[in-house]
Parts: structure tokens; C-alpha cells; sequence
């Protein structure tokens, strides 16, 4: 098993390669909106939908096309699964030879090298013909866009969250933050909860080196009125501010405040927060499901900490749906894609597992039992609503690459491999291969 | 796995051998020097036990990983990672009937046929069409053979992840995506070079006086391949099945790309599934689909294994 998953590794890379080397062919010009057909509904046609989950995702998937297929007699989709990792990888072989199934499941990160190189269906040609996207806020379309074009259609959001375990806290006997904090106050806390929990077994610990992740740099950059990449796919920030950012956790590194790395690597792919040994975790708002299932004890959420005009933060589509550019039905695809975002019944079916959803009407008809995650999860994201201020930052092609990058140094800052100011220029000559000129 | 095999044998075989001086202690001890013998013997004794002792601890590290998947199979998910006991207070098995009721209505015996069909179908590929190449190679001077023979080892070399795309273009275009053929076609047309090569190897050591008696009593290329190589090459044959049985089932890049339904994918593909970084993940089930996937590769190992000694001792042999 392990050679054959460095072996996927490898072949994701190469292909990844292929795929940038083949397909330079850019995007086409943006669809004029209304200029698709209507779908066929007495034709035989067969789609194919793509996604990445867990089991428990698929059966939610088979039950909403189902309904589908309930709805459109004539429509035969034809469904495939996959992990994460796996799911990138097929996708990339599939995409270098042409054939991406009819409508697949994206990431925002992977958007920008699937949309800017054709791979992609301009669905601003089917919307208000097959495809309805009046119920989806703008700026949260907007971020399915490049150039004019819609390349995806977000199907939820999350935001960012500061994740607490009051029962850690209660028993360290330290106060949980209050709203409205600022990133010192976060310093401050985390040190005394360090200090508190020093003495329990096992220890716990204040949280992770926040520093190291490449979105809470995002989200301070926006406090900072700085747009972190600019509408021409280059980056927005410099090295000061990125060494700014890194100075913030530097007191806590050297107070060894954070959770340890080592202990980190050896719990992968979970975290210290999901076996209560660290109090505090800042993470997307649906992780909660997760840390709820894993650590079994009382897990509450605070806004992320404030800049100087509160914490403007932003929605991210936790998830789109594009489709392929190659498909030969694209109005079936459009309406499956409508299907899914719109359908009420969809929205019952997923709940909050893929992020809220971003349609009013599948929102509304989720079942969220009282004390529940989902109820969780929404409630949070009506709190914070007033405070999610910014738009997200659309990524740059090469983004999974420098957020890997990021991450990569940020462990090696806290192993003590590298300095702030090694991180710092390493990451800043990685990123100049990596980011793509356009 | 492999690892116990490997060492045990050794143990018994060394425990055997200690076994010796220790009964030849009871033969009548002659009357000079039996002191400093006995000492000696002591001496033997000691350092046994103490190389048994060593072996023991070894096999108790290279064991527990394969101990700790077997228990944690039982073990609710949140017990799992993180924790490297054995021993959990609540042992179920539930993870194993969450395996075996499959993923998005999918039963686990499906991937399990699937990995089955493939993993015979590639033996029975390998065998039949290595073994014939192996025989062109090593016993018919055709032109060219050499140079074709390099391209073969030539293949060897070359890696895997340059060919992914042409290949699957390739496919795609000839309309086998979702279908065995792309990952058994290669098997049944001696595209596994590695076999052909061992099998080559393994018959140019066989005496080639063989084949000339067969010849002066008028065999031809088929009656010589059947009657005189094939029973000769059972130990070289025995491996290359149990490496190409192992290879398949353990595949996992090649069902990824070829296979797009989900009641056609193997084992390894619905056993990732379990354990999805962007959501809930249960490791449980995973381990309980871990261990339910091992369960025929160890059969098949254990079965076999003594064959692959032979098979690989008599690569060695000069004939």
C-alpha cells in the first residue's frame, strides 16, 4: 500500500505537469447568459457526477439523484466516488485526456487550473435557461468566477471560527475568550491557558501555532485592508507583511505555549484539539462536526480575532459544482447542477455536511434538531453574519501549491528548522515558480 | 506480514539446532576435559537464550503494527488514533458491520469480487503469456532477439508515471474506460516484464540437453514448451503467481483511473474512503476493511509461501 499511495503521489505531480504543458489553451470567451437550450425531456441521456467524500456523503449523493432522476425521467446519471487525494488524481489523468465526467464536485482552490485552462464549462450560458442561480448571494457567485466566466456554482459556505473546549477550560479553571478580542488578546490567552494546563495529564495545551496557516494569514491580510491576491492572479502582500504575521506567534513558540509539533505529526490526520488536549482551535465553521465526534466533549465557537474593523470575515464556498467543457450534454449537466442547489429537499438531505447551504430555500428546509451540530453550525453563521464584512480572496493558479508550501514551513518554523525570516524568503522564491503569470 | 515468515523459521530451526549438544550431553561423557565441555556447553546455552530472547523482542516490534490494526478493528473510531494500546474496555464489532454494508449502496462483497476478479484474472494472464514469452526469449533464436529483449527490460526501467497519460488517452479513445480490459490486457499480453524476465532467467538454467533429447525424438517448439519446460518451471511459476496475485490486489492507482463506477472499484479504493480529511472520518470501519482485505492476501501467503523460497532459491542454481 505505501508505494502504490507514493506512487498516486507522484503520478498526481506528473500529471498536474501534463495537464498545465497540454492544455495552455486558456479560456474561451464568456458565454452570453440564455444562449443555452432548454433540456431535452424525451431524449435518452446519461450524465456523469464526480465527488470526493466519505461513505456517508455518498449516500446522501445517491439519494438526491435519485430524486433527480425522479424529476427528469429521460436522465440517467451515472455517479463515481472517490477520497480527496484520489479524487485530484483522477481528475487530473481525466482532464489530460479529455474526459472529465459531465459535472464534478470542485474546490476553490483547485478552480483557477481546472477554470483558466478550458477544462471547464462556462455555465453563464445556461443560467436562467437550465440553470437558476438567483438565490445564491453575488459575492459568494462571484467567487466561482475568473475573467467573466462562471467556472463553478458554490453549492455552501463556511467562515472561519476560533473552536473552544469549555470543558478543558472549566477544568484549568481559565475564562473562555470574549467576542471582540483582538489577536493580542488571543497571545495573552493562550499563554495562561499554557500555564493552567501545564499540571494536568495529560497536559493541555492553548492550541496549534495559528501562524502556520496560510488562510488566518489570509484573514489578517484583509484586516490590514490588504486584497491578499490581485484580480490578475498575482500576490498582493510582501515579505514585511508576512514577517509581521510570523512575529505574532514568535513569544508563544518560545514559550513553547503551542501544542507541540511532534505530538501533532504522531495524531495526524487528527489534531490535539480532537483528543482534548489542546483548548482551543481555529478552523472552517463545518469542522465541527468533526472535532464534536472525535473529542466527544463540549466544543463551542468564538468569531476569528478582531483587526482594528472587527474581524471582517469572510464566506468561503466550502464547496462549487462546475462542469466539464468537454461534456456533450451540457444542459443536463446545468439542470443537475440547478438540481442540487436549489432543490429543497437536496438541502434536507445534506444538512450542514458540506458547509451551510448557500440557497435560502435548502437552508430553510434543513431538519436541524434542537443542540445539534447542524443547529451548531447554523447559528454560528447567523451570528457572525454582521461581521462577514469581505469577500473571499478568489486563489491564484499554483494556490494549493503555496498553501502546501506554507504549511510545510510552518512546521519546520516549529521543529526550529528555520527562522521567521528563512520561512519568509523561502516561501516568497517557492512562490515565485509556483504562482502562474497570466 | 512476510517478516514473521521470514523470522520464524530461522527460530525453530536455531532452537532445533540447540537442541543438539544439549541431548548429546546424555551420551556417555568421555573422561578427559568434561568440565571445561560442560562449560562450553553452558556457555552455548547462554548465548541461545539470549539470541531467542532477541528474536523474540524482534518479532514482538515487527508484529505489533499488524496487532494493533487487528484490535483497533474493534475499538470504537475514537479510540483509535492517537492510542497505541491493545486493550480497549469496549470491544465490538460493529466496525466490521458497517464494512460490510458497504459505501453508497455498494455491498462490500462487491469490492470484494471485484479485487478477486482481478487478482486470479491477473495470475492466470501472467502465467499464460509470460511463460510463453520466457520460452521464445531463452529457448528460440529468432532475428532480432536481443534487441527485443532489451526493449523488454528497456519497459523495466522506464517508470510507471510517464505512461500514465498516453496510456489512459489511449483507452479512453478505444471506449475500455470502466472496464477490466485497460488492467488486465497487459497481464494476458506479457506486458509485465519483470515476470517474463524471472521466467527467462529461470529457463536459461535449465540443461538444454533436455530439449535436444526431446528434439532427436522428434518434439517440435509446443510439445518441448509443454512436456519438458512448463513442469520444470513449477517453482519459477508458483512466484511470479504469487507476486502478480499481490500486486493486483494491493493496486490501487490503476482501479483509480480505469474503473469510474463505484460497483466496479476493488478493495483499496472503498477502503480510503473511510477516512476523508474534509469530513467525519471512521477509522474503525477503515481498520475492519483493512483486516477483512488482508484476510486472502495471508491466506494466499501462507499457502504458498514455502514456494517462493524454492522459487527463488533455484533462480540461483547453475545448470
Amino acid at each position: 500500500m505505501r508505494i502504490t499511495r507514493k506512487a498516486a503521489g507522484a503520478a498526481a505531480a506528473a500529471v498536474t505537469v501534463a495537464l498545465t504543458l497540454t492544455a495552455c489553451g486558456g479560456a474561451a470567451d464568456s458565454a452570453e447568459p440564455g444562449s443555452a437550450e432548454k433540456v431535452s425531456t424525451d431524449e435518452d441521456i446519461t450524465i456523469s457526477l464526480a465527488w470526493w467524500g466519505e461513505p456517508a456523503r455518498a449516500e446522501m449523493y445517491e439519494e438526491a439523484v435519485d430524486l433527480f432522476e425522479e424529476e427528469h425521467p429521460n436522465i440517467t446519471v451515472q455517479t463515481q466516488f472517490q477520497d480527496w487525494d484520489a479524487y485530484w488524481t483522477a481528475r487530473a489523468t481525466e482532464a489530460a485526456g479529455g474526459a472529465l465526467p459531465d459535472v464534478i464536485q470542485m474546490d476553490l482552490s483547485y478552480l483557477r487550473q481546472y477554470g483558466a485552462t478550458g477544462q471547464l464549462l462556462d455555465l453563464g450560458g445556461q443560467v436562467g435557461v437550465n440553470l437558476d442561480t438567483a438565490g445564491v448571494d453575488d459575492s459568494l457567485l462571484g467567487s466561482g468566477q475568473i475573467d467573466g466566466s462562471q467556472f463553478g456554482v458554490p453549492t455552501s459556505t463556511n467562515t472561519l471560527s476560533l473552536f473552544y473546549n469549555a470543558d478543558a477550560l472549566e477544568k484549568i479553571g481559565v475564562e473562555p475568550l470574549a467576542e471582540g478580542y483582538t489577536w493580542d488578546d488571543l497571545n495573552a490567552w493562550m499563554e495562561k491557558v499554557s500555564k493552567a494546563g501545564a499540571g494536568e495529564d495529560p497536559v493541555i495545551y492553548s492550541g496549534a501555532d495559528y501562524t502556520g496557516t496560510f488562510w488566518f494569514f489570509l484573514q489578517w491580510l484583509v484586516q490590514q485592508g490588504v486584497t491578499p491576491f490581485t484580480d490578475d492572479g498575482q500576490l498582493g502582500f510582501d515579505e514585511a507583511q508576512m514577517t509581521e504575521w510570523l512575529n505574532k506567534g514568535q513569544s508563544l513558540r518560545d514559550a513553547e505555549a503551542f501544542y507541540p509539533i511532534k505530538q501533532a505529526k504522531q495524531l495526524e490526520p487528527l489534531g490535539g484539539f480532537h483528543v482534548n488536549e489542546s483548548a482551543s482551535e481555529a478552523s472552517w465553521d463545518n469542522f465541527l462536526a468533526g472535532y464534536v465526534a472525535e473529542s466527544g466533549q463540549d466544543i463551542r465557537m468564538l468569531p476569528m480575532p478582531s483587526g482594528e474593523n472587527g474581524p471582517q470575515q469572510f464566506w468561503k464556498p466550502s464547496m462549487l459544482l462546475s462542469a466539464s467543457a468537454e461534456t456533450e450534454q451540457p444542459e443536463a449537466a446545468a439542470a443537475l447542477i440547478d438540481f442540487l442547489i436549489n432543490e429543497p429537499e437536496v438541502g434536507a438531505i445534506f444538512g450542514t455536511s458540506k458547509g451551510v447551504p448557500a440557497v435560502a430555500e435548502q437552508r430553510d428546509a434543513m431538519k436541524v434538531e434542537p443542540g445539534s451540530v447542524d443547529e451548531k453550525v447554523v447559528q454560528y453563521e447567523e451570528d457572525v453574519a454582521d461581521v462577514v464584512t469581505e469577500s473571499a480572496p478568489v486563489p491564484v493558479e499554483g494556490f494549493g501549491e503555496i498553501e502546501a508550501e506554507f504549511k510545510r514551513l510552518g512546521e519546520e518554523l516549529q521543529y526550529g528548522n528555520v527562522t521567521v525570516d528563512e520561512f519568509v524568503t523561502q516561501w516568497f522564491s517557492f512562490a515565485d515558480g509556483a504562482v502562474k503569470q497570466s | 506480514m512476510s517478516d514473521t515468515h521470514i523470522v520464524t523459521p530461522p527460530l525453530s530451526a536455531q532452537a532445533a539446532a540447540a537442541g543438539v549438544p544439549v541431548s548429546g550431553g546424555s551420551r556417555p561423557p568421555g573422561p578427559i576435559d568434561t568440565t571445561s565441555r560442560q562449560a562450553a556447553k553452558r556457555r552455548k546455552g547462554v548465548r541461545s537464550l539470549g539470541f531467542h530472547a532477541f528474536m523474540v523482542v524482534c518479532t514482538i516490534v515487527v508484529l505489533y503494527p499488524a496487532a494493533w490494526m487487528l484490535t483497533s478493528s474493534f475499538k470504537p473510531s475514537n479510540e483509535i488514533i492517537g492510542n497505541i494500546s491493545l486493550w480497549s474496555d469496549n470491544f465490538s464489532a460493529t466496525n466490521f458491520a458497517t464494512a460490510l454494508s458497504g459505501i453508497g449502496g455498494v455491498g462490500f462483497w462487491t469490492f470484494f469480487g471485484n479485487s478477486m476478479i482481478l487478482a486470479v484474472a491477473s495470475v492466470v494472464g501472467v502465467i499464460l503469456s509470460s511463460t510463453v514469452a520466457a520460452y521464445a526469449f531463452a529457448r528460440i533464436d529468432f532475428p532480432g532477439r536481443s534487441v527485443f529483449f532489451a526493449i523488454m527490460i528497456g519497459t523495466l526501467l522506464l517508470p510507471f508515471h510517464v505512461v500514465i497519460i498516453p496510456q489512459y488517452i489511449m483507452f479512453n479513445e478505444l471506449g475500455m474506460v470502466n472496464t477490466f480490459i485497460p488492467l488486465l490486457a497487459p497481464k494476458f499480453l506479457a506486458g509485465e516484464a519483470f515476470f517474463v524476465f524471472l521466467m527467462v532467467q529461470f529457463m536459461r538454467n535449465l540443461p538444454r540437453e533436455l530439449d535436444e533429447a526431446a528434439r532427436i525424438d522428434g518434439a517440435g517448439h509446443v510439445r518441448i514448451f509443454r512436456s519438458i519446460m512448463l513442469p520444470l518451471m513449477r517453482p519459477a511459476i508458483i512466484t511470479s503467481s504469487i507476486f502478480a496475485f499481490i500486486w493486483s490486489w494491493n493496486d490501487f492507482l490503476g482501479p483509480l483511473l480505469y474503473l469510474k463506477k463505484p460497483d466496479m472499484y476493488p478493495l483499496p479504493i472503498a477502503l480510503r474512503l473511510y477516512v476523508d480529511q474534509t469530513s467525519v472520518s471512521d477509522y474503525g470501519a477503515q481498520m475492519a476493511m483493512a483486516v477483512l482485505a488482508l484476510l486472502p492476501v495471508m491466506i494466499f501467503f501462507i499457502l504458498f509461501q514455502r514456494y517462493i523460497v524454492d522459487g527463488v532459491a533455484t533462480q540461483g542454481l547453475k545448470g
